[in-house]
């Protein structure tokens, strides 16, 4: 029993020892932690407001525009386009084939668009119909210069909205209504309303798409750094040999290495949950809805990341150990997150509804799909079991692979 | 070639040794480090391994601190009357191995207490040893300093202090004053000399046969992978009829010193390591 302790102890003061080493390197708690947890706050945040600022930037911006017709400008187009920011010019069209045709006026385009002189081309000619009025149109503009793009879109904004009076005036004429003649057949009062998921139901699915690949990227991107640092780092920089010196077992050593790169990594893709977490109950939920998961699904999401963590820190340390040197670690840890990734991005197209139970039992899917299910409020005791054995049983294989790794006797040998 | 074996065969009173090498082979892949190696330290011995480099001494000093195992033969060890195998001594064994291993972002004796809890030894009586020794080294007012920008004095002197903290028998040094400037390498000389005076084993590598001569009261010759000698200085000198230590491991170790690395890569490791800087070494 006292054994037992001891090398609990041993354990733990391995595991104290890396810990205070992360907490020191603040590239670490940089990278590791504030990263993690800022991120997502930061983009919901940030993105709108700077995708914000630009469209009003581009909004700002008076753009010509040039139409070519044949006869007066009809007076219901001209007045979208006047609310539009939009100088215009009218000149006589000489394209006598299809509108679309930019060969006349390409290069006088290209270069008022460069000189900021002339951003778009609308082409009208009028033809023959039964309606009140009829009109072939086509809009030259680069859809390489943000400012032609934008001259188009609001243009076509423009033409569009004249288009609908002409389309309500025909209709007017005919003595129908634009829904008597578009939507004869239509839905009777919300269609939200009609759906019997709570919003708070739907963020969950939504969330349910997004959280496995946030956990298997990040989980599988944090431990890696840390991994190579207490492992091929500790070879190259030549410490381990004198810790290997001392009278704690290897599988011990491992095991505080091991505990303290999970804790690291677990904190870290839980601060990332978090953040996310955050961003969209209080940044975002007015137009994503805030998710409702269960007390439940919370504690077996948790349980899912941390197992999950724990397998793949596992792995990546035992792969770490067999490197000579940093560079090698990082050279082949790096590909192997698609190990990772791969598996977990397959497994969100898998159906929840009727799933087999071995989905269960495959490593990565298995928590992944655990994940799915514990924020849908899905808690099926067959499902629970078979992951959380499955993902442990793995996780100790891992550990067990990575501690016979740690025994290998060229340990103490590096490249540097 | 001429060999001249002073002794080579371990003690006839084998449970006065604290430590026995008996009929060691190692070998890496094709090359052997050791060969066929016996020897015994006792207590209260300064016992300097004395060889060029790729002769073995570090390959010796891994397999007598448990890093490596022998391909053939036996370490082990005696605590008291009790014969124990090598794995189970590391408690009373302290090591400097040659690259200092220091932690960077820990201050000198947050290193050495480190190891001395790994030793199972309490934070007080770690201390009282580091502060002992540390001043004999001048070196207790930088106990509490970042090892980061420490001199390799500095550091080998951390070093020592992380060894000695947890009160082993026996300390195993490779290369204690190899890069040290003067001054830093006769601390660590008189210290290893005033542990010997006070009773403890010190196994001691070097190639600087003159600071063997001064600090060891034995020195072992190791030649290409062989043990080639083992006595005093005098009697080293007295049996190879020369007036120097120098002289002496010269006749000693007349044939031509092998070359290249004594330690290489497994199979797996070495393709590992072509695999990862495709295409392998240039002189593969």
């Amino acid at each position: 029993m006292s054994d037992i302790r001891l090398r609990i102890g041993r354990v733990l003061e391995v595991a104290r020892k890396e810990l205070i080493d992360f907490v020191r390197d603040w590239r670490t708690m940089l990278a590791m932690i504030l990263v993690p947890i800022m991120i997502f706050p930061v983009i919901f945040i940030a993105l709108p407001l700077f995708l914000q600022s630009e469209q009003a930037e581009i909004a700002e911006h008076q753009l010509i525009v040039e139409i070519q017709i044949d006869e007066e400008v009809p007076t219901g187009l001209s007045e979208h386009l006047e609310g539009r920011n939009l100088i215009f010019s009218e000149v006589e069209l000489v394209e006598q084939g299809t509108l679309s045709n930019n060969t006349l006026d390409a290069q006088r385009l290209k270069s008022g668009v460069e000189e900021d002189t002339l951003h778009a081309i609308l082409r009208l000619r009028q033809t023959d119909s039964n309606a009140s009025e009829s009109w072939d149109y086509a809009i030259l503009s680069d859809s390489t210069s943000e400012l032609s793009r934008e001259a188009k879109a609001r243009t076509l904004e423009g033409v569009l909205a004249w288009e609908a009076d002409v389309i309500n005036t025909t209709l007017a004429e005919n003595n129908l209504s634009r829904d008597e003649a578009f939507d004869p057949i239509h839905w009777d009062g919300d269609q939200n309303a009609a759906d019997l998921a709570s919003t708070g139901e739907k963020a969950a699915m939504g969330l349910a798409m997004f959280i496995p690949l946030v956990v298997a990227l990040w989980t599988a991107t944090a431990a890696i750094q840390p991994a190579i640092d207490l492992t091929a780092g500790e070879r190259e920089r030549g410490t381990l040999e004198a810790l290997l010196c001392t009278p704690v077992a290897r599988a011990d050593l491992l095991f505080g290495k091991w505990l303290a790169v999970a804790t690291v990594a677990s904190v870290s893709v839980l601060g990332q949950m978090g953040g996310l977490l955050f961003a969209i109950a209080f940044l975002a939920g007015d137009a994503f809805g805030v998710p409702s998961i269960t007390t439940t699904g919370v504690v077996l999401l948790l349980l899912s990341v941390l197992l999950f963590a724990v397998f793949v820190v596992a792995i990546e340390l035992a792969v770490a150990v067999r490197a000579h040197s940093v560079k090698e670690a990082g050279s082949i840890l790096g590909p192997m997150i698609l190990l990772f990734i791969g598996p977990t991005l397959f497994a969100q197209f898998v159906n929840l509804q009727g799933i087999e139970n071995w989905w269960f039992a495959m490593p990565v899917f298995n928590v992944t799909l655990a994940m799915r299910e514990a924020i849908m409020g899905i808690h099926d005791p067959i499902h629970i079991v078979l992951w959380v054995t499955t993902s442990l049983s793995y996780a100790i294989v891992a550990v067990w692979w990575a501690s016979k790794q740690f025994n290998r006797e060229d340990l103490v040998e590096s490249l540097s | 070639m001429r060999h001249t074996r002073v002794s080579m065969k371990p003690s006839s009173h084998p449970v006065d040794a604290l430590l026995r090498v008996v009929g060691v082979t190692k070998t890496f892949a094709e090359v052997t480090a050791l060969a066929d190696v016996s020897v015994d330290f006792h207590a209260g011995e300064v016992v300097g391994l004395v060889g060029g480099n790729g002769a073995g001494k570090t390959t010796l000093l891994r397999l007598l601190c448990g890093l490596y195992r022998p391909t053939d033969g036996i370490v082990h060890g005696h605590v008291g009357e009790k014969r124990v195998e090598i794995h189970q001594m590391r408690e009373h064994v302290g090591v400097v191995p040659e690259a200092t291993g220091l932690y960077a972002r820990l201050t000198a004796w947050e290193n050495i207490r480190y190891h001395s809890r790994l030793n199972g030894i309490d934070d007080d009586m770690a201390w009282t040893r580091t502060e002992r020794f540390a001043k004999l080294l001048n070196f207790d007012e930088d106990l509490h300093r970042s090892t980061r920008g420490f001199s390799r004095g500095m550091r080998q002197k951390t070093a020592l202090l992380r060894a000695m903290a947890h009160g082993p028998r026996i300390l195993l040094l490779d290369e204690p004053t190899g890069g040290l400037d003067v001054t830093s390498a006769r601390m660590v000389r008189k210290l290893v000399r005033k542990l010997g005076d006070e009773g403890g084993t010190v196994i001691y590598s070097t190639h600087n046969l003159a600071e063997a001569q001064q600090v060891c009261d034995r020195i072992i010759i190791i030649h290409n992978g062989t043990l080639r000698a083992d006595g005093t200085p005098s009697s080293l000198m007295k049996k190879t009829e020369t007036d120097s230590l120098e002289e002496a491991y010269v006749a000693l170790t007349e044939d031509v010193s092998r070359t290249g690395e004594t330690e290489v890569e497994g199979r797996f490791s070495r393709a590992w390591r072509r695999l990862m800087t495709r295409g392998g070494e240039p002189d593969e």
